[in-house]
C-alpha cells in the first residue's frame, strides 16, 4: 500500500484533522499506575484476612478469630475429663465414681485420688498391683495401666475431673505434673504396689 | 504477525495469572483440609455421614435439589456478649456488679435476670469489654461466659448457627453448595427439622406442611399400596384428604429413606476456631436475648 496515494484520496477538508502521533507515555504515570496496583493489591489482601484458610468473612484476620476463640478454662478441663473418664475408667470404677464391688475400689472420696499429685498419676500410667486400703477397706486387685496409651492432656483432664467430681476437692493436675512424672518413672513396666505409691510425695 | 511475540507473552500472563488466581493458590490455601477439632470441646469435626445418609447424597444429586436449595449459610457479623449461667449466692451484690457493667439496665428486670438464668447481661460489645466485665460479675461471685453469636440474615432464618466453612464439605464429594435459593438453604436443616415423618410428609407432598411452596411433590420416591398389603409399619402419616384416599397406603421407598437421612445429616453447628460459636448453656432463652437487645447496646461490633 501507498502511504501517499491514500493521503491523496481524501476530501479537502479531512486534511485538517487531528492524526494520532507518536506521544511517549509518561514515565510519571507508568509507576503512578504501578504505585496504585500494588497499593490495590496490598489492600485487596489486608482485607482478606491475607488469604488465611482460617479466615472467612465477616472476620478481618487471624487476630480477630483468635480474640472471638471461647476460653477454655477449667470448665472445659473437666468436660474433655468427664469423657476420657467415662470411656476409659468408668466400665470399672463407675460413672458416679462409687467403684464396683470385686472390681475396682472408689474414687469419690479416695485417699489415693485426693493425695499427692505425684501418687496418683502414677497408677494409671503402670497399673496398680496386690492389697490397698481404701477408705478402710482392703481391696486385693490388679489394675492394668489404663492410661499408658492416653496422652498427657487426656489423663490430666481425667484426673482434674476424678478430683474433682462427685464431692472430691482437690488441686487439678496439670499435663506437665503428667508429662514429669511419665519422664521420672521411664523404663517402667512392672505396676506399682501400695507400699511404693506411700513412698512418693 | 508482527509483534505476535508480544501478543503470545501477554496471553500467557493473563492466563497463567487467573490460573494462579482461580486454581493453584486456592489448592494451597484449602487443598489438604482435614478433619478438625471443634472449640473448646475438642472433638473431631466433621464426623463421616452414615452409609444411608451417603446413599441419600446422591439421591439429592440426581434429583437436582441443588438446583433451587443452596448449602451455604452465611453470616454478616458476629456479637460478642457476656451470660450470667450461675449466680452464685449474693444476688443483691450481684445486682449492683451488673448495674455497674450495664448502666442501662433497669434494676427491676436486672433483678428478674438474676433468677432467670441464662441471663445475657451485655450483647454486642468488645471481647475486651466482655472480658473486664466478666471478671467483675466473678469478683460478685457469679460465673459469667463470654458469648460469642453469630449475626446475619440466615441465622435470624434459622438455616444455621453459624456460617458454612470449608471443612463442613470434607466429605461431600461432589460439594452440592447450590447457587439459586427457590427454596430455603439447606445446609442446616439437619438440626432445623430433625423429625423423619416431616421430611418425608414434605417430600410426598410440600403443601401439606408449607402451603404454597414451589417444591414439586417427589411422589416417585413413594410406593401407593393397597392397605393390609404387605409390610406398611412405616406408612406415612397423611393428614385427611392429602393422601390417595381411604384403603391406601403410601410408603417411602429406599430412595426417600436415604434423602431424608441425608438431610438429617446436614448440620452448621459444631463451633470451630474459624467460626467460633458460644451460647450460654440451656439455648440461651429467647427472654434473655431480646432483653439484651432491648437493653440498647449497640447490636453490631
Amino acid at each position: 500500500m501507498n502511504g501517499e496515494g491514500t493521503s491523496n484520496r481524501l476530501p479537502e477538508n479531512e486534511q485538517s484533522l487531528p492524526r494520532a502521533g507518536d506521544v511517549t507515555v509518561p514515565m510519571w504515570l507508568v509507576v503512578l499506575l504501578a504505585v496504585l496496583a500494588y497499593w490495590g493489591m496490598l489492600y485487596f489482601d489486608w482485607h482478606s484476612g491475607w488469604f488465611d484458610p482460617r479466615v472467612y468473612r465477616p472476620f478481618g484476620s487471624v487476630a480477630v478469630v483468635n480474640e472471638l476463640q471461647p476460653v477454655s478454662g477449667a470448665d472445659a478441663v473437666l468436660k474433655r475429663g468427664q469423657v476420657v473418664y467415662e470411656t476409659t475408667c468408668a466400665l470399672c470404677h463407675g460413672v458416679d465414681g462409687q467403684g464396683k464391688p470385686g472390681q475396682a475400689p472408689p474414687l469419690a472420696g479416695s485417699e489415693y485420688v485426693l493425695g499427692p499429685a505425684g501418687r496418683l498419676i502414677r497408677i494409671p500410667l503402670h497399673g496398680l498391683t496386690g492389697p490397698i486400703q481404701v477408705k478402710g477397706q482392703t481391696w486385693n486387685l490388679a489394675m492394668p495401666a489404663m492410661g499408658a496409651a492416653l496422652s498427657a492432656e487426656d489423663l490430666a483432664a481425667a484426673l482434674t475431673y476424678i478430683r474433682q467430681a462427685w464431692g472430691n476437692q482437690a488441686e487439678p493436675i496439670t499435663a506437665a505434673q503428667v508429662e514429669a512424672v511419665k519422664a521420672e518413672t521411664a523404663g517402667r513396666t512392672q505396676p506399682w504396689t501400695a507400699q511404693e505409691l506411700e513412698a512418693v510425695q | 504477525m508482527k509483534g505476535g511475540s508480544w501478543v503470545f507473552a501477554i496471553a500467557l500472563l493473563g492466563l497463567a495469572a487467573s490460573w494462579y488466581g482461580s486454581v493453584l493458590y486456592p489448592q494451597v490455601q484449602l487443598g489438604r483440609q482435614t478433619e478438625t477439632r471443634t472449640v473448646p470441646d475438642g472433638q473431631l469435626y466433621p464426623v463421616a455421614r452414615p452409609g444411608l445418609a451417603v446413599q441419600g447424597r446422591e439421591v439429592y444429586r440426581s434429583e437436582g435439589c441443588y438446583t433451587c436449595h443452596s448449602q451455604q449459610v452465611r453470616q454478616e457479623g458476629v456479637a460478642v456478649g457476656l451470660a450470667i449461667t450461675d449466680a452464685g449466692t449474693n444476688l443483691t451484690e450481684l445486682v449492683e456488679a451488673i448495674l455497674a457493667v450495664a448502666p442501662r439496665w433497669e434494676r427491676a428486670r436486672v433483678a428478674h435476670g438474676v433468677t432467670n438464668l441464662p441471663f445475657q447481661v451485655l450483647d454486642g460489645v468488645s471481647p475486651a469489654e466482655a472480658g473486664a466485665a466478666q471478671k467483675q460479675l466473678e469478683a460478685a461471685g457469679a460465673t459469667a461466659v463470654i458469648t460469642v453469636r453469630p449475626l446475619g440474615p440466615d441465622m435470624e432464618r434459622g438455616w444455621g448457627l453459624r456460617r458454612s466453612v470449608a471443612v463442613d464439605y470434607l466429605w461431600d464429594r461432589p460439594v452440592m453448595l447450590g447457587s439459586v435459593r427457590v427454596g430455603p438453604d439447606l445446609a442446616g436443616v439437619g438440626s432445623r427439622i430433625p423429625d423423619e415423618q416431616w421430611l418425608l410428609v414434605h417430600l410426598w407432598d410440600p403443601q401439606i406442611h408449607s402451603p404454597g411452596s414451589m417444591m414439586p411433590p417427589y411422589r416417585y420416591l413413594f410406593e401407593v399400596r393397597p392397605q393390609g398389603e404387605g409390610e406398611a409399619a412405616d406408612a406415612l402419616a397423611l393428614p385427611e384428604g392429602a393422601g390417595p384416599g381411604p384403603g391406601w397406603v403410601v410408603v417411602p421407598r429406599p430412595e426417600a429413606r436415604a434423602l431424608v437421612a441425608y438431610l438429617q445429616s446436614l448440620q452448621v453447628t459444631a463451633s470451630l476456631f474459624e467460626v467460633p460459636v458460644v451460647l450460654p448453656p440451656g439455648g440461651g432463652t429467647a427472654a434473655g436475648e431480646t432483653q439484651g437487645q432491648e437493653a440498647a447496646q449497640p447490636s453490631q461490633p
